[in-house]
């Protein structure tokens, strides 16, 4: 991959995105359940345009880590889809100068039936890594998993804590070149938290960008340089990141 | 390479926890073939060895079909981890979803081998035009995939209106039963020329037969293969946006 190291990261510009929805058509639950019945059997809808984000502008430079803030449906989420090309914006521009990928719903997409060694095959197959590639990162995450034995039996024998292990050790297992995070990602335990934090930090590091989106302020002024503050898919605020917290603390 | 891989992996998972795995994809068309075979040859008053094999290569090719359509009105639904992640792109996710339907197809075609043997019937030159057919089904797999696919995600409405046509389209089709000679006219001319599924199955069919498909045929597909593209083309380049909203 060719990248320039002088341009910025990654810039967006007057960056929109609108979806047409298909809601309910008025359903009155409360006030009247026999009607809500009858409309549901036809699932009568409407349809209508909602905008995710509006006018969204920034630039973010090599060495320099976004963080979005946001109350909670502000648009963080989904600016981090787009960022990563999994929603396509309706309107601006959109340069990322690099391959950024971001770690969402990292539980999401195992295979119940297979083993536990099979879900790192299938998982890193999916995200487009070749046999060869896998082989290698393979004794890394299942020494990262501690799964030891537990990694040749099927996933639905796992208990909860042990899915997540497993989930954490396979996404983070490739360095990404712009990481996007929603939330930070913890387990359970605090021992395996710890060394969960420490394999974050250090893709953190390894990265040449981060965009991170968390209701942590501690988290975020310790990790970011600058913070974007959002609220209802605009930009309220864009500038060092301990302004963007007062920003933000002032608004709610 | 990769995604030959990831198909069969996936293909495999399917039948976790089954004793015989894939090995079942032979046994249902077998059994069918064995227990009705002969008396569907009585009802349709055909030779059995003629009809045994129209039925047979009918029926394998039909599951190819049926696997193709109905499979492609959830393609999208089904992966919606991995497109929300951002994992795979719509095309992979095509890629991989014809590749394993073709693996359950590959997995079939012992069984029309085995009556070829056991009839101990040749095969002439013709025969190589099935491989042009097979071609230009799976084409037709690939843009039904987007096709289906999209429209599945925004209306869950077209997996029920594939389970009620694909079994009436079944019996429709000449696969239990046979057009015998001179009754290509009436009634049934209508369920041969404007039945599409008659001429994907007959393109692959009738070269194993010994002759060459009807010009009709091929026109007929290869005019659904451009449509679909056309089709699939357009969908995408409105609608793929919006896939990961739907889902």
């Amino acid at each position: 991959m060719v990248t320039d190291v002088s341009k910025p990261l990654i810039e967006a510009r007057n960056l929109s995105l609108s979806v047409p929805v298909i809601t309910a058509n008025e359903r009155d639950l409360m006030r009247n359940p026999m009607r809500f019945l009858g409309e549901s059997y036809f699932s009568r809808t409407v349809r209508s345009e909602i905008t995710l984000l509006e006018d969204i502008s920034f630039a973010l430079q090599p060495g320099e880590r976004l963080g979005l803030i946001g109350a909670n449906g502000a648009g963080k989420s989904t600016l981090l889809r787009v960022l990563a090309g999994i929603y396509t914006m309706s309107s601006g521009k959109l340069k990322v100068n690099g391959a950024a990928k971001g770690l969402f719903d990292i539980s999401l997409g195992m295979h119940p039936q297979a083993t536990g060694l099979e879900n790192i095959y299938l998982r890193s197959l999916q995200m487009g890594l070749d046999l060869k590639a896998i082989r290698s990162l393979i004794p890394d995450v299942i020494a990262f998993s501690e799964l030891d034995e537990h990694i040749d039996k099927p996933l639905a024998t796992y208990s909860t804590g042990m899915r997540l292990r497993l989930a954490i050790a396979v996404s983070t297992m490739i360095e990404p070149d712009i990481l996007l995070l929603d939330e930070w990602i913890g387990a359970g335990d605090a021992r395996f938290n710890a060394k969960v934090k420490e394999r974050m930090i250090s893709l953190v590091k390894g990265s040449r960008g981060l965009v991170l989106a968390t209701h942590n302020t501690g988290l975020m002024k310790s990790l970011c340089t600058l913070g974007l503050v959002l609220d209802k898919g605009r930009v309220v605020f864009n500038g060092p990141v301990d302004e963007a917290l007062e920003r933000f603390k002032a608004m709610v | 390479m990769r995604f030959i891989y990831l198909s069969y992996f996936i293909f495999l998972l399917g039948y976790r926890q089954t004793v015989l795995g894939p090995l079942w994809l032979l046994i249902g068309p077998s059994l069918f073939i064995a227990l009705l075979g002969l008396l569907y040859a009585e009802i349709g008053a055909a030779e059995p060895e003629v009809f045994i094999l129209h039925l047979a290569i009918g029926l394998i090719t039909w599951t190819l079909v049926n696997g193709f359509i109905v499979k492609s009105a959830t393609v999208f639904l089904r992966s919606r981890p991995q497109i929300l992640q951002g994992e795979q792109s719509l095309d992979d996710i095509v890629a991989v979803e014809v590749t394993t339907t073709l693996l359950s197809f590959a997995h079939q075609l012992p069984i029309i081998l085995i009556v070829f043997l056991i009839y101990e019937i040749g095969l002439n030159w013709v025969a190589l035009e099935s491989f042009l057919g097979l071609s230009l089904l799976v084409a037709n797999g690939v843009w039904a995939s987007y096709v289906f696919g999209i429209l599945g995600a925004r209306y869950r409405d077209l997996v029920e209106v594939f389970n009620a046509v694909m079994r009436i389209a079944f019996l429709a089709t000449p696969i239990i039963w046979m057009p015998g000679e001179g009754m290509q006219g009436g009634v049934m001319a209508a369920f041969l020329i404007y039945n599409p599924f008659y001429h994907f199955i007959e393109i692959i069919r009738a070269p194993l037969l010994g002759q060459s498909p009807a010009l009709l045929s091929w026109s007929v597909a290869i005019g659904f293969t451009a449509v679909g593209f056309l089709a699939a083309w357009i969908l995408k380049k409105c609608y793929a946006r919006l896939v990961p909203f739907w889902l």
